[in-house]
């Protein structure tokens, strides 16, 4: 990864912040907990003083400057880590919904809520158990809204929804309305990750407002399409973690009177995945520079950042629990909890087949 | 504008103007320009391409001038190239000399090997063969026993080399010789140049499974060299070897750009030969997402190899990335090769067919599986990378 000296700098602040703040242990900490916290409300704190929800913006919308480069190391960082925070959800999803399917105005007045992080937005926009990016049960019927979303990131905690529906003529739009607004249930789980997900059931709900943007669908897909490079990643910090782990555990753990790391059989499994790992990790990086240089090619960017890091994401969570033998089957090793947000994170915005089977069609075959 | 853009602009010019349009057509292999006494070209056009490129050095663009080469530095040397692929000009010189002797002579030759050799490197004058494996010495390269004995101010040199790409045309090899018995496998080894047409070399081709027959076994019988051809000091050949094979292997990662070019793309392969959905997909999704999954890989070695490129420039730069190139480039690659046999079907089952378009295709499938064994097989690549890349134990 390139970065220019103050997205470095920004890069180890941020490194030693999560590390003092967000440590694996945090993860857990709130994994365990009665209560299902989306996040720990000190950590976003943290971070929000520090400027991390405005990171990628240019200082005349209000941001910092870093751009998506800035951003996406810092979600490395947050990957290395398992860190939970409505960074995903908040400050690049639903920022980038409003910025690309809002009007001026409508972004003038919601984004400097989410650049602060004192509002906390999330988009619902899944449907059933595999992601599809339109909508097709969720309806708009004058100015209310009906259907049901899966899969809502950190529902349970946010202040207000986005949430993608049908028009009366098919065309997609997106309604911004209170989680506590009538007709509105938010039923909140934890998935295997740890993290707080919801199901939102829509009945008749009234929304605040619709976002009136011009062109709501192209922008709803580059919206997509940044948020899904941002996860990857994120995936990519996951990835060099566990690669880094295991490593560590091949160069310590002996067996047959020789360290683990002498067996070719494992030296070779690993190397190739290290081959693997770098080619979705420059992968991530161009897709990265293609936010920022407003690329026409974005999907095909964000398809392939995805398909990879996610295969190597769960790849590496598989080897990694392997090479540990009996404990990286333990709940004591981390590894575990990488392996289970690895899958957590493939079926965010598209699993591997699905960004494969898009970026053939991008190629026009 | 930059430095940067007017030399880009300069460069761009000076290709068109010089590089005529039958030069822009992916490369075939007949028509390839080899170096050597016994160089020849496929038209005239090829003959004025070669030469300007000569001229200017821009056949060895980052070495020095005062050798021929074209003194450029590594920017401008990655603009040339990048507006050579940009145009679609062929390569202008091919030869083992240029990829891999020169840089490692530049760095260890004496003043006189560099003046003698460079400027005919560069000028296409000489043909090189490379002479580092034995029947015996494969992978394990350092257990070779060809002798060189000490005769004054001549080696005899007595022994084989084999997989000797094209010796039997080339003008000279560089060899790696045993000049010490005693010492350790890597301490007894030398760095030697040695004439072709020198008295004791004989060469035999060996026929290949792409029914070409590129590579000899070569036999050295008492042959005398002079020990001005020692380069580097008295068995420190495998110092020399080791930068030589950096550049090998540098050269085979990116071995399409220097191979023969299929003029179709495997995407357009596929739509004009199989059936496609209403929707324009390929009705066969095994294989679309086969396809995707290499052209990802294809797209994000670019990225990579960019990557290195910048990291170096400034500074932020994993070292053990580079080693991962030539394993990553050898296998997608082969990945390209086999998709492209299997959307050929059974018209990919003929070398011979009278089609040359076809029967190029199929005899690269079969060539490039020689990519993932010369230079290093991938096995021993991914030894490199465990070990010297992520620090493994031995
Ligand atoms: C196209 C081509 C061009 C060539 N050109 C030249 C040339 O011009 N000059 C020249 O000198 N040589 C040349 N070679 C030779 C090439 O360098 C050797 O073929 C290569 O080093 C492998 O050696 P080998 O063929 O003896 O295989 P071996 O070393 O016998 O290998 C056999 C198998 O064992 C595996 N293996 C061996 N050691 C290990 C290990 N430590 N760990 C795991 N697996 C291992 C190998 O990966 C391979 O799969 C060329 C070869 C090819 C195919």
């Amino acid at each position: 990864m390139i970065l220019n000296e103050e997205q470095r700098l920004l890069r180890s602040t941020v490194a030693d912040f999560l590390n003092r703040e967000a440590p694996i242990e945090a993860l857990r900490f709130l994994r365990d907990k009665e209560q299902a916290l989306a996040w720990e409300p000190a950590l976003w704190q943290g971070l929000c003083e520090l400027g991390a929800p405005a990171v990628a913006q240019p200082e005349q919308a209000g941001g910092l400057g870093f751009g998506a480069m800035g951003m996406g190391a810092l979600m490395i960082e947050a990957g290395r880590r398992l860190s939970a925070s409505p960074l995903v959800s908040s400050a690049i999803f639903a920022q980038a919904v409003i910025r690309l399917c809002g009007n001026a105005t409508q972004g003038d007045r919601l984004s400097p809520g989410l650049m602060s992080g004192e509002n906390v937005a999330t988009v619902a926009c899944q449907e059933g158990t595999h992601f599809q990016p339109q909508p097709t049960q969720c309806r708009r019927d004058a100015d209310q809204l009906s259907g049901r979303k899966t899969m809502v990131l950190d529902a349970g905690s946010a202040d207000y929804l986005l949430v993608t529906a049908r028009d009366q003529n098919g065309a997609l739009c997106i309604g911004r309305l209170a989680c506590d607004a009538a007709g509105v249930t938010i039923t909140p789980h934890r998935f295997m990750d740890g993290r707080q997900y919801a199901t939102v059931e829509l009945i008749d709900a009234l929304v605040d407002e619709w976002l009136q943007g011009e062109q709501i669908a192209v922008g709803f897909q580059r919206a997509l399409d940044e948020t899904t490079i941002m996860l990857s990643a994120e995936m990519l910090g996951g990835s060099r973690e566990l690669l880094e782990r295991t490593l560590a555990y091949l160069q310590e753990r002996e067996q047959f009177d020789v360290k683990i790391g002498t067996f070719q059989a494992l030296q070779h499994r690993i190397a190739e995945a290290y081959c693997q790992l770098e080619l979705a990790a420059a992968s991530v990086y161009s897709a990265l520079s293609a936010i920022d240089a407003d690329s026409d090619a974005l999907s095909e960017h964000a398809s392939r950042a995805k398909a990879l890091t996610g295969d190597i994401y769960q790849h590496l969570s598989n080897e990694a629990v392997q090479m540990h033998g009996g404990m990286g089957v333990t709940d004591e090793m981390d590894i575990g909890l990488f392996l289970k947000r690895s899958r957590v994170c493939n079926q965010l915005w598209g699993d591997s087949a699905f960004h494969k089977d898009r970026f053939a069609a991008l190629r026009g075959y | 504008m930059t430095e940067r853009d007017l030399f880009r602009q300069e460069v761009r010019e000076w290709l068109e103007a010089h590089c005529p349009v039958s030069q822009r057509q992916p490369i075939i292999r007949e028509e390839q320009i080899w170096a050597g006494s016994r160089v020849a070209f496929s038209s005239e056009e090829a003959k004025a391409w070669f030469e300007a490129m000569r001229d200017r050095g821009w056949t060895a663009p980052t070495w020095p001038t005062e050798y021929g080469g074209g003194g450029l530095d590594t920017e401008q040397a990655r603009v040339l190239e990048q507006e050579m692929i940009r145009l679609g000009c062929r390569p202008p010189l091919y030869d083992m000399g240029l990829w891999m002797l020169g840089p490692a002579l530049l760095n260890f030759g004496s003043e006189a090997q560099k003046t003698t050799h460079i400027p005919r490197i560069v000028r296409g004058e000489t043909r090189w063969a490379q002479g580092y494996s034995e029947p015996g010495a494969g992978s394990d390269l350092a257990s070779l026993t060809t002798r060189a004995v000490d005769d004054g101010d001549h080696f005899i040199v007595s022994g084989t080399k084999i997989w000797t790409t094209r010796a039997d045309v080339a003008d000279w090899i560089f060899c790696l010789v045993r000049t010490d018995p005693d010492a350790p496998k890597r301490k007894g080894i030398s760095f030697l140049l040695i004439d072709m047409h020198s008295a004791g070399i004989t060469t035999r081709p060996i026929a290949l499974i792409s029914g070409e027959s590129e590579f000899c076994q070569t036999f050295f019988d008492e042959v005398r060299v002079p020990k001005n051809n020692l380069v580097g000091a008295l068995n420190q050949g495998w110092e020399v070897a080791k930068e030589l094979l950096k550049h090998e292997r540098k050269l085979m990662a990116t071995m399409e750009t220097i191979t023969e070019k299929i003029d179709v793309g495997l995407v357009e392969l596929a739509k004009s030969r199989l059936p496609m959905t209403d929707a324009g997909h390929l009705a066969n999704t095994d294989l679309r997402t086969r396809m995707a999954e290499h052209l990802m890989q294809a797209d994000a070695l670019n990225d990579l190899n960019e990557l290195i490129y910048g990291g170096m420039k400034t500074g932020q730069f994993d070292p053990a990335i580079p080693l991962t190139l030539k394993y990553i480039g050898t296998r997608e690659q082969q990945r390209k090769d086999e998709l492209m046999l299997e959307i050929l079907g059974v018209d990919g089952l003929s070398m011979t067919s009278g089609k040359p378009d076809l029967d190029r295709m199929v005899r690269n499938w079969a060539y490039n599986k020689a990519h993932t064994i010369a230079g290093g097989t991938s096995e021993i690549q991914l030894n490199i990378i465990a070990r010297r890349g992520l620090g493994l134990p031995e």
